[in-house]
C-alpha cells in the first residue's frame, strides 16, 4: 500500500532497535523469555473447550510454567544461618523486624527467631508456607508468614494484583508497619537472595523504587541485605578503574547507597529447588563455580538534598542509560542528544576535558554533571528528555 | 604559462592542503554544482557528452587556477612573514590536516606586534579563507573530473580463459571488430555453470539477507538508468563482478538491465563487455540479453552476417525469435531497432501481430453469473453531475495530484494577529529562507559524497538523490519539519515516510514526463460519458468494462523500492535535515549565546530492551510555531478525498487515484506475496473484486453542512468530549509547573516522598494533556478537511485488505470513522423518499439511539412517532432545546437524522422530498451468522436472525440464558462458584466474549473480558473474580457449543488445518468464493539492519513467503480471516447486485448504507446474496483447494505432516439441517 492506510491502525510493524551495548542484549534475552512463556500459556488455554473440559487445565497450568523458569536458591545449612544471624544482629537493635524474602525451608528463619528477632517471612512458593507457619507456632507472634513475592512488589503495570504479587500498601498495612521519614531511617531491614535469572532486572527495579521513593522506600531508608552473584557484585562496585565492569547500575548504586560486602560464599552453600519444593541436583557447572556475595545497601541520608530528587530522577536514569549505551564514546557526543545546552560549556563547568569518555567518569562526576545541567540558568529547556519518552524498565 | 602547468601545480597544492581522507571540512559553504551536469538530457552518445563535460570543466579549472595564482601572489607580496609558514606547512607533511596548518599560522601571529600587524593579520586571514574556499572548489572539480575518468569500463574476468580471450581481442581490436567477438562469445559455454548452480541452491534456502541485498542492487541499477547514470551503473557492475564475494549478488536481470541501457545508447563495446561478464559469471543469456544485443546492432546498422550468427546461436539456446517481440517488454523505439536488425538477417521476417485485444474475458464464478449476464435490463446508476462539471472536477483533481500536496485552512479559531504573532511569523519566514539555502547546500554535499561512494563501487543512494530536483527535496524536508510533533517522531518511522514520499513524487513526475497524463486525460473524458448525467452511451456496462473498452494502454507497473532502500534514503534525508536546520540560540534563551543551535535533536528512548531513536525539535522551535499560529495544514494528495470519480480498478495495481500509485490490496510495506498472488491469477477471476471496489469508490459524497457548523461551534469553543468533540489544550489540566521549570520539584523543604507524589501528579497531568492533544490534532485534521470540502462533491476511492475487506483510501476523513465522522457525510446524490422512505428514516433514528433493539420494526417506527416532538426540537434547537439527541448511542448521527426527518415531514409531500441521508442496516453478529449458515445450525441460526421471526432475536441473551441453565445445574450439584454467581449472569457479562468468539478470541482473552465485566458489578464478591470468570468463560464456550455445534466443529477444523499447513512449511492460502486469492501474511520475523549515519536502524519484516510461517498466528488467524473473507464476499455480491439495480451502496464491513427509499430493495438483495453465497459448497471447495495446493506435490507427500493434513482436510465437518432459503424471509437478518 503506497497510499496512506485508512481506518486501520498503522500496519507498520517496524520497530527500532539499535546496536545496544551488552546491557541491551541482556534485556533482550529477558524479554524474549517472557514472550515465549506468554505464548506457551496462550497456546495451552487456546485448545477448544470440549477438549479441555475433562482436563483440569486452569490456574495450575500457568503456574507450572511460571515456576519452571525460576530456579530458587535457599539457605539450608544451619551453620551458615548462624553466621548470618551474627552478621545481621551484630550491631543494630533487635526490635527492628527482619523481612526475610523467600525463606524456603526456613533454616535461616529458625536461626533468626532463635536470636530473638521479629521475623516477617515473605514466601512466594505456596508449598513452603505450612512448614513456615509451623515454625512460629509457639512464639507469640514473633513470626508472620505472608504469601508474597518481595521482588515483585508494586508491579509497574497497574493491573490487578493477585498474591503472590502485591502492592506495598497491601502488605505493610496488614503488617501494621508505618512509614518513617527519609531522614529518620528504616522501620525494618530486609534479607534475601536475588532471583538468579532476573538479577539485573530486579536490581533496576530496586533502584527505580529507591530513587523515586516508592514501594518499600516509601517507608523509609530501607536497608537491604542481599545475596547476589559475585560478578554482579563486582559490577555494582565498579568504577573507571575497572572499566569492563562499569555500568549504569554501578553509578546508580554508588550514588544512592552505602555498599558493604558482608560475606562471600561459594554457591554450594545453597541449595536449589525446583517447582514442587524438590531438592534439585546442581547441574549447572558455571553456576556452581560462582561465588555469592552478601551485600548491604543502605540508602544515603543526604541522597535527595541536592537537585537530584524523586521529582526528576528519571532524567538522571535516562542520562545514564544513554551514556552507557556507547560507553567508549565521548561524553560530549552524548550530551548533544541529552540536552540542548552548550555541551562544551557544561564540561567546562564540571571541569572535564572535552574529550572525556563515558567510562572515564566516576559516579560522582555523573552526579555533578546532572546537577550542573539541572542548575543551569540560561536556558528554559534543560533536557531533551520528556515524559513522552518515559523509559520502561522491566 | 600554459594552463596545463598551472593545473598541475595548483592541483598539487590543493592535494597538499586537502589530504584525501578529509574531503569536506571547510568548503561546506560552497555549493557543489558539478553533479548537476548529469541530469542533462541529451541525445548525444556518452563519449561525446563526456568530452563536452570535460571541456567545460577544464575551462572552469583554468579560471579558478588563475584566481588562485592571483591570491597567492597577493599573499606573498603583502606578508612575507607568513609566507614561510603557509608555504612550508603543507609541503612539509601532506598528511597533516588543514586545521593544523591553520593553527600554526595562527600561532605565528603573536610574534607580530602593533596595529598594522593586526590589520595585516586580519586581512591575511580573510585572504586565506577566500583562497581556501577557492581551492576547495577547485579540488572538487578535480575530483569530479577524476571520477569521470576513473569509472571502470573493462571488466576483470574471473575465468582465466575468458580473460585471455578478452585481452587478445582488445589488442587486436582493429583486426576483428567487436561484433565479431560477440558472435564468438555467444558460442562460449557459460563458465562455472555447475559450481554456480550448487552455490545458488546452497544460498537459496538460507539467506534472506542476500535476497535483500540483491533487491537493493537491482533497484540501484534501475534507478541509475532512469537518471541517466549508465556509466556509473556499469562501473558498479564491473566492480561487483570483479570481486568474487560480491559477484554472487549479481543476477542475470542486473546484467540485462545494464546491457539494455547500452543498447539504447548504441554503445556496442560496453555491451560486449557486459556479455563477457555474463558468460564469466556462468549465466546463460536469455531473451532479454539477446534483445539488447540485437537492438544495439540495429542501431549501429551492423551487417547481416553477424546478426545471422547471433540469431542462430539464439535458436541453439532454445529461444524463439518470436519471443523477442512477445515476451520482452520493449519501448516503441527499441522495438523498431530490434526489428530492423532482425529484418537484415531475415528480410521476410514479420513480427507477430500484437495479440488481438483479448476478447473481454468473462468471469465464470456461478455467484457472479447474474452480475455479468448480458441482455437483461440493467439500470446502472449515473452521477447527478453533467459532463462539463465532471471534466472540470477532473482538472481540479489532476492539479492536486500534480502538486502532490494540498494545503488546507485549519478550522482552529483565528487569533487576531497581534504584534507578537506577526513577529513570530516573520521570524519563521526568515528562518525558512535560511533553511532553504542550508538544506540546498547540505543536499549537494550529501549527493557528492554518495556519488563518491558509488564511484567506489558501492550501490549508494546517489541515483535516488538525482530523481527529484533539490528544490523538491528541500520542499519535502521543510514540510516534514513543519509537521514534526513536539514530542518528536521515531527516526525509523520518519525515514520510512520520507522514503515513501520521495517514491510517490518520483512516480507522479515520471508519469508527467512520459506524457501519460495527456493520454489519461483523453481517456478519462471518454470514461466520463458513462457516468455523467447528460450523456448517452450505446450500451450500459460496468465502469471497468467501459474503461477496458476504451483501450487505455496499460501503463508499465512501477516496482516499489525495497523497504531497506526506502528507509535508507529517508534516513539520509532526515540526516540532512538534522545537520542543516539551525536557529539562533537567542530564540531558546533570551539572554543566551548568539550562536546558532540545531533545531532538531536526535535523542533516544528506551522501551524495555529496545532503544528507539527519536528526532525531536527544540522546544523553542515548537513555541515559535505555536506563537506564529499559522492556520494551514498540509496533506499529501492521497490523504484527501478525490474531487472527481476515481479511476476504475482494472488490475491489482491500477485504479483509484489518477497519478499516485495505489495497490488494490493493502499490505504491510515491503511484502510482495499478496501482489504476486494477485498478478498470477487470471484477470477475469478478479473482476468481482475490481468491480465492487470501483463501485464503492464511485459513490459521490458531500459534507453535511449543518452538522459541521454545530461541531465547529463546539470545537472552537470548549469542545465536548462526551459528544466526541475533543477539547482544546487550554482545557487540559495544567501542570502546576512543568518539567522544564521544576522549581517546585527542587524546593528544599519538601520531603522526598512529597516530591515523588508531585512527580506522579505531574506525570498524570501530562499524560492527560498529551492524550487530549492527540485527539485534538486528529479532530483538527478531520474537521479542516470537512471544511475544505464543504461545498464540493468528493469521492472516496477504496481498496481492500488481504482478506477482501474494503476500506476507503483517504485516512482522515471517511465514512469508516467515529460517530462524528459519519454524521458529517451524506450522499451527494439525492433520491425522493418514496412511500416508505420516511418510515425507514424513523426506524434508522431509533436504531441510532440504541433503544428498542428488541422491538419489531413497526414498534420502532411507532416509538419514533411518539417522540416526534423531541425529534423536531432536536432538529430545530440542537444546542439550546431539550437536547434529546445527546442521549443517543450515536448522538451526531441521530441529530443528523432528526434534521432529515424534520425536513421531510415539513415538506409539502414527504414522499417527493429529495433525501441525501444514508440509512444503515447492520448484520446482527455477522460473524456468527456466517458460521451458523456454514454449519447449518438451526438453533444458532434462529438466535442470529437467520430464521424469520416476529421480533429480532438477540444471540447474547440466548447465550446468557443457556449459561444460566448450566449454572443452575452446577449449583444444584453444589459447585461453589456456580452458587456464588447466582443472579449475576446477564447479557452484558457475556456479550463481548460472544461477539469476539468468531474473531478467534481464546479462553484466555475471554476470561479477561468477563473478569472486567464482573469487576464492574459492585455487589459481586471480588475474591471470586478469578474463579468465576474462569468458570463463566468455560460455560460461555459450552453454550456456544450447544447452540452452534456446527460452528465449533468448523472452527476446530479450520484451526487444525492451518496448524498442519503451517507445519508443512507454508502459509495458509485460499480463494474466496468471489475469486480473490488470500494468503495469511504471518511469518517469522527477520531483521533487516541499516547501518551507518546517526543511528543504525533495525526493522523486522514478517511478510514474505520466503520466511517460515508463524504457526501460532497462522493457526489462530485462519478461522476469523476465513469468515472475514466470506463476509467481504457477501458485501461485494450485495454491492454488485445493488449497482445493477441502480442503487447507491456503500458499506462499513457488515453495515450497509443506502438511500432511505431503497432500503427495502437493498435488504432483499442482501438476503438473496447471502443465500446464494452459502448455497455454494464453500467448505468442500476450500478443502479441495487446500488439498490441491498443499498435498498434491509429490515431493512432500511422504511427510507425516502432509498425510495428516490430507486426512484432516478430507474430513470436512458435517453440517446441520437448517434450511437456508428461510433467510430470504427473515426481516431482522440485517436491520
Amino acid at each position: 500500500m503506497w497510499v496512506p492506510v485508512a481506518g486501520l491502525p498503522s500496519l507498520l510493524a517496524l520497530s527500532a532497535l539499535t546496536r545496544g551495548g551488552r546491557f541491551c542484549i541482556l534485556r533482550f534475552g529477558a524479554a524474549r523469555r517472557k514472550d515465549v512463556l506468554a505464548g506457551n500459556r496462550r497456546g495451552l488455554s487456546d485448545i477448544h473447550p470440549q477438549l479441555l473440559s475433562n482436563v483440569g487445565f486452569g490456574k495450575s497450568s500457568s503456574r507450572v510454567y511460571r515456576c519452571r523458569s525460576e530456579i530458587k536458591r535457599y539457605i539450608t545449612s544451619p551453620r551458615l544461618a548462624e553466621t548470618l544471624v551474627q552478621i545481621l544482629q551484630g550491631k543494630g537493635d533487635a526490635s527492628q523486624p527482619i523481612l526475610e524474602c523467600n525463606p524456603g525451608p526456613g533454616i535461616l528463619t529458625q536461626a533468626l527467631l532463635g536470636s530473638g528477632a521479629k521475623v516477617i517471612a515473605l514466601e512466594s512458593d505456596k508449598t513452603f508456607i505450612p512448614q513456615l507457619e509451623s515454625l512460629g507456632k509457639n512464639l507469640g507472634g514473633k513470626l508472620e508468614v505472608v504469601y508474597c513475592d518481595f521482588f515483585k512488589l508494586d508491579p509497574r503495570s497497574r493491573g490487578i494484583v493477585t498474591p503472590p504479587v502485591m502492592t506495598s500498601e497491601m502488605l505493610f498495612q496488614n503488617l501494621g508497619i508505618e512509614a518513617l521519614s527519609w531522614s529518620k531511617g528504616s522501620p525494618f531491614k530486609v534479607i534475601g537472595i536475588l532471583p538468579t535469572k532476573s538479577e539485573r532486572n530486579t536490581l533496576w527495579k530496586i533502584f527505580h523504587d529507591l530513587y523515586s521513593c516508592t514501594s518499600i522506600y516509601k517507608y523509609g531508608r530501607i536497608e537491604l541485605n542481599l545475596f547476589i552473584t559475585e560478578k554482579e557484585c563486582q559490577k555494582l562496585l565498579a568504577n573507571p578503574r575497572t572499566p569492563n565492569l562499569y555500568q549504569a547500575l554501578s553509578v546508580l548504586c554508588q550514588i544512592a547507597c552505602g555498599i558493604k560486602v558482608l560475606n562471600k560464599l561459594p554457591w554450594s552453600s545453597f541449595e536449589t529447588y525446583t517447582t514442587n519444593g524438590q531438592l534439585e541436583k546442581q547441574k549447572h557447572r558455571e553456576l556452581v563455580e560462582q561465588n555469592m556475595c552478601l551485600i548491604q545497601l543502605t540508602p544515603h541520608r543526604d541522597l535527595f538534598t541536592g537537585n537530584l530528587t524523586p521529582f526528576n530522577y528519571d532524567v538522571f536514569f535516562h542520562m545514564l542509560r544513554q551514556c552507557f549505551m556507547k560507553r567508549n564514546a565521548k561524553l560530549v557526543d552524548h550530551l548533544h542528544s541529552l540536552s540542548p545546552i552548550d555541551a562544551l560549556h557544561i564540561l567546562k563547568q564540571i571541569k572535564k576535558n572535552k574529550n572525556v569518555k563515558v567510562i572515564d567518569m566516576y559516579p560522582q562526576d555523573f552526579h555533578r554533571l546532572f546537577e550542573t545541567i539541572e542548575c543551569s540558568k540560561e536556558d528554559t529547556c534543560k533536557w531533551l528528555y520528556d515524559d513522552f519518552m518515559e523509559d520502561v524498565i522491566l | 604559462m600554459s594552463a596545463l602547468g598551472w593545473g598541475r601545480r595548483a592541483a598539487g597544492l590543493g592535494r597538499a592542503l586537502w589530504p584525501a581522507g578529509r574531503p569536506r571540512l571547510l568548503a561546506e559553504e560552497e555549493a557543489f554544482g558539478g553533479v548537476r551536469g548529469h541530469r542533462r538530457s541529451s541525445s548525444a552518445s556518452p563519449c561525446e557528452q563526456d568530452r563536452r563535460k570535460d571541456w567545460g570543466h577544464a575551462e572552469l579549472l583554468e579560471v579558478l587556477q588563475a584566481r588562485v595564482r592571483q591570491l597567492q601572489a597577493e599573499g606573498v607580496s603583502e606578508v612575507t612573514v607568513k609566507r614561510v609558514d603557509v608555504a612550508l606547512a603543507p609541503e612539509a607533511s601532506s598528511a597533516q590536516s588543514p586545521g593544523k596548518a591553520w593553527a600554526r599560522a595562527e600561532g605565528a601571529a603573536p610574534k607580530l606586534s602593533g596595529r598594522w600587524a593586526q590589520k595585516l593579520d586580519k586581512e591575511q586571514r580573510l585572504m586565506q579563507k577566500r583562497k581556501q574556499r577557492l581551492e576547495g572548489r577547485l579540488q572538487k572539480r578535480e575530483r569530479t573530473l577524476a571520477w569521470q575518468r576513473q569509472l571502470r569500463v573493462e571488466p576483470r574476468l574471473l575465468s582465466g580463459r575468458l580473460a585471455n580471450q578478452l585481452q587478445r581481442w582488445e589488442q587486436g581490436a582493429a583486426r576483428s571488430p567487436w561484433e565479431e567477438q560477440l558472435a564468438q562469445l555467444l558460442q562460449e559455454a557459460p563458465q562455472r555453470l555447475s559450481g554456480d548452480a550448487a552455490k545458488a541452491s546452497a544460498v537459496r534456502g538460507s539467506d534472506v539477507r542476500l535476497e535483500g541485498q540483491r533487491q537493493r542492487l537491482l533497484s540501484f541499477f534501475e534507478c541509475c538508468l532512469l537518471t541517466g547514470h549508465l556509466p556509473l551503473a556499469h562501473h558498479v557492475l564491473v566492480t561487483h563482478h570483479s570481486r568474487s564475494r560480491q559477484q554472487r549478488l549479481l543476477t542475470l536481470a542486473m546484467y540485462n538491465m545494464v546491457m539494455r541501457g547500452w543498447a539504447r545508447e548504441g554503445s556496442f563495446k560496453e555491451l560486449v563487455y557486459v556479455f563477457f561478464m555474463v558468460k564469466d559469471a556462468g549465466l546463460a543469456p536469455d531473451l532479454l540479453s539477446y534483445a539488447a544485443a540485437l537492438q544495439c546492432m540495429g542501431r549501429l546498422d551492423q551487417d547481416a552476417s553477424t546478426i545471422r550468427r547471433c540469431l542462430k546461436q539464439m535458436a541453439q539456446d532454445g529461444l524463439q525469435l518470436q519471443g523477442l517481440f512477445t515476451a520482452v517488454p520493449l519501448g516503441e523505439g527499441e522495438r523498431a531497432e530490434l526489428l530492423r536488425a532482425v529484418r537484415k538477417a531475415e528480410p521476410t521476417f514479420r513480427p507477430p501481430p500484437p495479440p488481438p485485444p483479448p476478447a473481454p474475458q468473462l468471469n465464470t464464478s456461478p455467484l457472479l453469473r447474474e452480475v455479468y449476464a448480458k441482455g437483461c435490463p440493467v439500470s446502472y446508476p449515473r452521477l447527478h453531475l453533467p459532463l462539463k462539471k465532471l471534466q472540470d472536477l477532473f482538472q481540479q483533481q489532476l492539479r492536486v495530484e500534480l502538486a502532490t500536496t494540498v494545503t488546507v485552512q485549519s478550522v482552529e479559531k483565528a487569533q487576531p494577529p497581534t504584534e507578537e504573532v506577526l513577529h513570530a511569523r516573520k521570524t519563521l519566514a526568515d528562518l525558512r529562507a535560511t533553511w532553504e539555502t542550508a538544506l540546498y547546500q547540505e543536499l549537494q554535499e550529501t549527493k557528492a559524497s554518495e556519488a563518491r561512494a558509488a564511484r567506489e563501487g558501492r550501490p549508494s543512494l546517489f541515483p535516488y538523490l538525482c530523481l527529484l530536483s533539490e528544490r523538491e527535496f528541500v520542499g519535502l524536508l521543510l514540510q516534514t519539519l513543519q509537521a514534526l510533533p513536539a514530542q518528536g517522531e521515531s527516526l525509523l518511522f520518519l525515514a520510512h515516510e520520507l522514503g515513501l514520499r520521495v517514491f510517490n513524487r518520483h512516480i507522479v513526475q515520471r508519469k508527467q514526463l512520459s506524457k501519460q497524463v495527456q493520454v489519461l486525460e483523453q481517456h478519462y473524458i471518454k470514461y466520463l460519458h458513462l457516468l455523467a448525467s447528460d450523456t448517452q452511451v450505446a450500451e450500459r456496462c460496468l465502469p471497468r468494462q467501459w474503461w477496458e473498452a476504451l483501450g487505455m494502454p496499460e501503463a508499465p507497473h512501477e516496482q516499489p523500492w525495497p523497504v531497506s532502500v526506502l528507509v535508507q534514503l529517508g534516513k539520509q534525508l532526515a540526516e540532512v535535515l538534522v545537520q542543516a536546520v539551525q536557529m539562533p540560540g537567542s530564540l531558546a534563551a533570551p539572554r543566551g549565546p548568539g550562536s546558532l543551535i540545531p533545531v532538531l535533536y536526535h535523542v533516544y528512548s528506551f522501551r524495555s530492551f529496545r532503544q528507539i531513536g527519536i528526532l525531536k525539535p527544540h522546544p523553542a522551535f515548537t513555541q515559535l510555531l505555536e506563537a506564529a499560529a499559522e492556520r494551514t495544514l498540509t496533506f499529501e494528495s492521497t490523504e484527501v478525498p478525490m474531487l472527481c470519480p476515481p479511476l476504475p480498478w482494472t488490475s491489482p495495481h491500477s485504479g483509484a487515484f489518477l497519478l499516485s500509485p495505489t495497490k488494490m490490496m493493502r499490505s504491510v510495506e515491503g511484502t510482495q506475496q499478496h501482489q504476486l498472488l494477485l498478478e498470477r491469477c487470471p484477470p477475469a477471476q478478479l473482476h468481482g473484486a475490481l468491480d465492487a471496489l470501483t463501485q464503492l469508490g464511485n459513490c459521490a459524497w458531500r459534507v453535511n453542512g449543518r452538522v459541521l457548523d454545530l461541531v465547529l461551534e463546539l470545537f472552537t469553543d470548549k469542545g465536548c468530549p462526551r459528544l466526541g468533540v475533543p477539547a482544546p489544550p487550554s482545557e487540559a489540566p495544567r501542570p502546576p509547573q512543568g518539567r522544564q521549570t521544576p522549581k517546585s520539584g527542587l524546593l528544599p523543604d519538601l520531603s522526598p516522598a512529597d516530591k515523588a507524589e508531585m512527580r506522579r501528579e505531574l506525570a498524570r497531568r501530562l499524560k492527560v494533556a498529551r492524550e487530549m492533544q492527540s485527539l485534538r490534532a486528529d479532530a483538527l485534521c478531520r474537521l479542516s478537511l470537512a471544511q475544505h470540502l464543504r461545498h464540493r462533491v468528493f469521492w472516496l476511492p477504496h481498496n481492500m485488505d488481504f482478506r477482501g475487506r474494503t476500506y476507503p483510501c483517504p485516512p482522515h476523513f471517511n465514512h469508516l470513522g467515529s460517530d462524528l465522522a459519519r454524521a458529517l457525510l451524506e450522499f451527494a446524490q439525492g433520491r425522493p423518499l418514496g412511500p416508505h422512505g420516511l418510515d425507514w428514516l424513523k426506524i434508522h433514528l431509533v436504531n441510532l439511539t440504541g433503544l428498542k433493539k428488541r422491538e419489531s420494526l413497526q414498534a420502532r417506527r411507532d416509538f419514533a412517532d411518539q417522540l416526534m416532538e423531541d425529534i423536531l426540537d432536536s432538529a430545530d434547537q440542537p444546542m439550546t432545546g431539550r437536547r434529546w439527541w445527546m442521549e443517543a448511542d450515536e448522538p451526531w448521527q441521530a441529530l443528523a437524522c432528526c434534521m432529515e426527518i424534520a425536513r421531510a415531514t415539513r415538506a409539502p409531500d414527504p414522499a417527493a422530498y429529495i433525501s441525501h441521508f444514508p440509512v444503515h442496516q447492520d448484520g446482527s453478529c455477522n460473524g456468527l451468522q456466517h458460521y451458523a449458515a456454514l454449519g447449518r445450525d438451526s438453533v444458532g441460526a434462529a438466535s442470529v436472525n437467520l430464521l424469520p421471526s416476529d421480533l429480532p432475536q438477540d444471540v447474547y441473551s440466548g447465550v446468557a440464558a443457556q449459561v444460566e441453565v448450566f449454572r443452575r445445574q452446577d449449583a444444584e450439584q453444589g459447585v461453589r462458584v456456580a452458587q456464588v454467581l447466582e443472579g449475576f449472569i446477564s447479557r452484558k457479562v457475556v456479550k463481548q466474549t460472544v461477539m469476539t468468539v468468531v474473531y478467534g478470541v481464546t479462553r484466555y482473552g475471554g476470561r479477561l473480558q468477563i473478569e472486567k465485566r464482573l469487576r464492574e458489578l459492585h455487589d459481586f464478591p471480588q475474591e471470586f473474580l478469578w474463579e468465576a470468570s474462569h468458570y463463566l468463560v468455560r460455560q460461555v464456550f459450552n453454550s456456544l457449543q450447544e447452540m452452534f455445534s456446527g460452528t465449533r466443529s468448523i472452527q476446530r477444523w479450520l484451526t487444525e488445518s492451518a496448524r498442519l499447513i503451517s507445519h508443512t512449511g507454508s502459509a495458509v492460502e485460499w480463494v474466496t468464493p468471489l475469486g480473490i486469492p488470500v494468503i495469511q501474511p504471518y511469518h517469522r520475523d527477520s531483521k533487516v539492519m541499516i547501518k551507518g549515519g546517526i543511528q543504525s536502524l533495525t526493522f523486522s519484516s514478517s511478510g514474505d513467503t520466503s520466511q517460515k510461517p508463524n504457526t501460532l498466528k497462522q493457526k489462530n488467524g485462519f478461522p476469523p480471516n476465513f469468515i472475514h473473507s466470506l463476509d467481504s464476499s457477501h458485501m461485494m455480491l450485495t454491492a454488485l447486485h445493488c449497482y445493477r439495480k441502480g442503487l447507491t451502496f456503500v458499506s462499513v464491513h457488515d453495515c450497509f448504507w443506502t438511500h432511505a427509499a431503497d432500503v427495502a430493495v437493498m435488504n432483499q438483495v442482501c438476503r438473496e446474496q447471502f443465500v446464494r453465497l452459502h448455497s455454494q459448497p464453500i467448505l468442500h471447495d476450500l478443502s479441495r483447494f487446500l488439498v490441491k495446493r498443499f498435498c498434491s506435490d509429490s515431493r512432500v507427500s511422504k511427510s507425516v505432516w502432509v498425510s495428516r493434513l490430507l486426512d484432516t482436510l478430507l474430513s470436512v465437518p458435517k453440517t446441520g439441517a437448517f434450511d437456508l432459503e428461510q433467510v430470504k424471509r427473515s426481516t431482522y437478518f440485517f436491520s
